[in-house]
């Protein structure tokens, strides 16, 4: 790994990393709220009919009780978004956008080996996403506790939260280093990578929204997430094993592809 | 031991598209060894070949001895590199950039200050944004990044583009130090005059093949000189004089082609009544015609004056214009993904 490389990269990012993990503390901090706030009031609504059930079950989240109501707040489009923009952004960029900048050429012009380039690039989106992940957490922590519901979660069981997190995250960052040194130019890396991260999403809300295609969830990476189970003590390796597949078969093909393909003189 | 020596290097790109075809040269230590030829010819190619950019699909490249594909990452720690059209990171200042750059070879930039120096750099500059800067401050910039480590080789890919005559000036003499020093230049260019000032040895490339490599001094040396005298009184006979060709008189003025030792021409028009003599310098662009026009395949006319690029105005230079369409799609190196 190249620490220039590394320092570089991180002070290039650090105004955006500062936005996401403010934005993400918000919105996690809000999630607590909203359930200690509104909870009793949502269950209500939903139980009365005017909203359909199924709406109760978005993404596997809810608000009627504190575990799920943090897996709400996960698997929200907002925190989606927050988590996507270094998670998936800065990971399709990473190579291509440098590519189509034609920086690239001067950084490998030094001595650097690609799979060294790509490692470091790797590690800062990793990095990226662990803190954008604890980001959420400690902000679902801190509301908790200034509403006073905090006890009704183990908090011991949020590392295992976070881990599943970065791991799925990370699943997509790696997806999208992986087509980031594929192509020449960003749009293709990040459209590739978007496309994956927004059918996985979509396979996931619809089976968690309409029981006959339940059985869509479990061709996504999404559903391996289960942010409420974790909260509540059920514990399945499967998930995190799956996820852990993908980044290692991500980063296996980028290992290799990487360094063999060409670089031709940009256009 | 050479410091670059390709052995038939090729690269092709599928099929039908040869980028680079058999290029066999050997570039010493301490040489400026030029490597010329018009946009396409495939001289960025050669130069991706020996950084590892690309791989060869035919022969082989050393550098310091040192295989390109196996060792390519020991090749670059040794050398500076400035890219053709360089792009830079543009919200860095000049001094971040420079710190940056020299970060990544992970060892001290001991000539950035004589650099920026040289290339009159204020400190006021070097805090700008690099996106802020000229075309003529980004190249300057980016022959500082290539130099500032005072690498072994310099391979440097059209780096005089931009800049303007004091400044181009001023990189000639960076070169000229450089050489003192004992490090070797590598320039790839389509400006022969360039290449005529500064270099030791060229190599002419066209359309993915070594053409022609000389020594530029043998090649001016070669050079018929163009001679023009006007007199004021009866024709002079230069028949017989050695190298003297192309005699032509008309209206006072005598027209003819100088080659070689300029001693007997001198004594032949010893006492002549010359009015006025003007003995053109031999420039590379015309030895270079001369010498291969058959061969390139190019009418062996004479260029237009003062024209120094090989893409001039000039009828030859028309023609190797139009080389450039057939062979842009094999610069290009490739399919684009």
């Amino acid at each position: 790994m190249s620490r220039a490389l590394l320092g570089h990269t991180l002070r290039a990012q650090r105004l955006r990393l500062a936005a996401v993990v403010l934005g993400l503390a918000a919105w996690g901090f809000f999630m607590p709220v909203i359930y200690s706030q509104f909870g009793v009031q949502f269950k209500q609504l939903f139980e009365s009919g005017v909203i359909p059930s199924q709406f109760a079950q978005f993404g596997e989240g809810d608000v009627f009780s504190l575990a799920g109501a943090i897996g709400l707040g996960f698997i929200h489009p907002i925190a989606l978004l927050l988590n996507s923009i270094l998670g998936v952004g800065f990971a399709a960029g990473a190579l291509a956008g440098e590519r189509q900048r034609g920086t690239l050429e001067v950084l490998l012009a030094r001595p650097l080996s690609r799979r060294v380039v790509y490692a470091t690039l790797l590690f800062a989106t990793l990095l990226f996403i662990a803190v954008a992940v604890a980001a959420i957490l400690a902000g679902n922590l801190a509301g908790a506790a200034l509403f006073n519901v905090i006890r009704e979660i183990d908090v011991a069981r949020m590392p295992i939260l976070w881990l599943n997190g970065v791991l799925l995250f990370a699943a997509f960052g790696s997806i999208g280093l992986a087509a980031s040194a594929s192509f020449d130019r960003l749009s293709p890396a990040l459209g590739v990578t978007l496309t994956i991260v927004l059918v996985s999403y979509f396979l996931e809300i619809l089976g968690s929204l309409w029981p006959d295609a339940s059985w869509l969830q479990a061709y996504s990476l999404f559903h391996y997430l289960k942010p409420r189970d974790v909260l509540t003590g059920q514990v399945d390796l499967f998930g995190p094993g799956l996820m852990l597949a993908v980044i290692v078969v991500a980063v296996a093909y980028a290992l290799v592809e990487f360094p063999r393909r060409d670089l031709a003189a940009p256009s | 031991m050479s410091v670059i020596a390709t052995d038939g290097l090729g690269k092709r790109y599928g099929r039908s598209i040869t980028a680079l075809e058999g290029l066999t040269i050997d570039v010493e230590p301490g040489e400026i060894f030029g490597f010329l030829g018009p946009n396409g010819a495939g001289k960025s190619t050669t130069i991706r070949l020996l950084l590892g950019f690309l791989h060869p699909t035919a022969g082989r490249a050393t550098v310091f001895g040192l295989d390109t594909e196996r060792s390519s990452v020991e090749i670059r720690a040794r050398v500076g590199y400035l890219p053709g059209g360089i792009a830079l990171y543009d919200s860095l200042t000049g001094h971040d950039l420079l710190a940056y750059l020299a970060d990544l070879y992970d060892r001290p930039a001991p000539d950035r200050a004589e650099l920026v120096d040289r290339f009159e750099f204020s400190d006021r500059d070097l805090r700008r944004p690099v996106r802020d800067y000229s075309r003529g401050m980004r190249q300057k910039i980016g022959i500082v990044q290539a130099l500032q480590h005072d690498p072994e080789l310099a391979i440097l890919d059209e780096p005089t583009e931009g800049l303007d005559p004091l400044m181009q000036r001023a990189f000639y003499g960076i070169l000229d130090d450089r050489r003192a020093r004992g490090r070797t230049i590598f320039l790839s260019s389509h400006v022969l005059s360039e290449v005529e000032r500064v270099c030791d040895r060229v190599a002419i490339i066209r359309k993915g093949r070594l053409a022609a490599l000389q020594d530029v001094a043998a090649l001016l040396a070669r050079r018929k000189r163009n001679v023009e005298m006007r007199l004021d009184g009866p024709p002079l006979s230069l028949e017989g004089v050695p190298g003297v060709s192309g005699v032509m008189v008309r209206d006072g003025l005598l027209t003819c082609h100088l080659e070689g030792d300029v001693g007997p021409f001198l004594r032949a028009i010893a006492g002549a009544p010359v009015v006025d003599l003007t003995i053109e310098p031999a420039h590379l662009e015309e030895a270079f015609l001369e010498f291969y026009a058959e061969e390139l395949g190019l009418a062996p006319d004479r260029p237009s004056e003062g024209g120094t690029h090989i893409g001039g105005e000039g009828a030859t230079g028309r023609r190797l214009e139009d080389d450039r369409a057939d062979e842009a799609a094999a610069t290009s190196a490739g399919p684009r993904r």
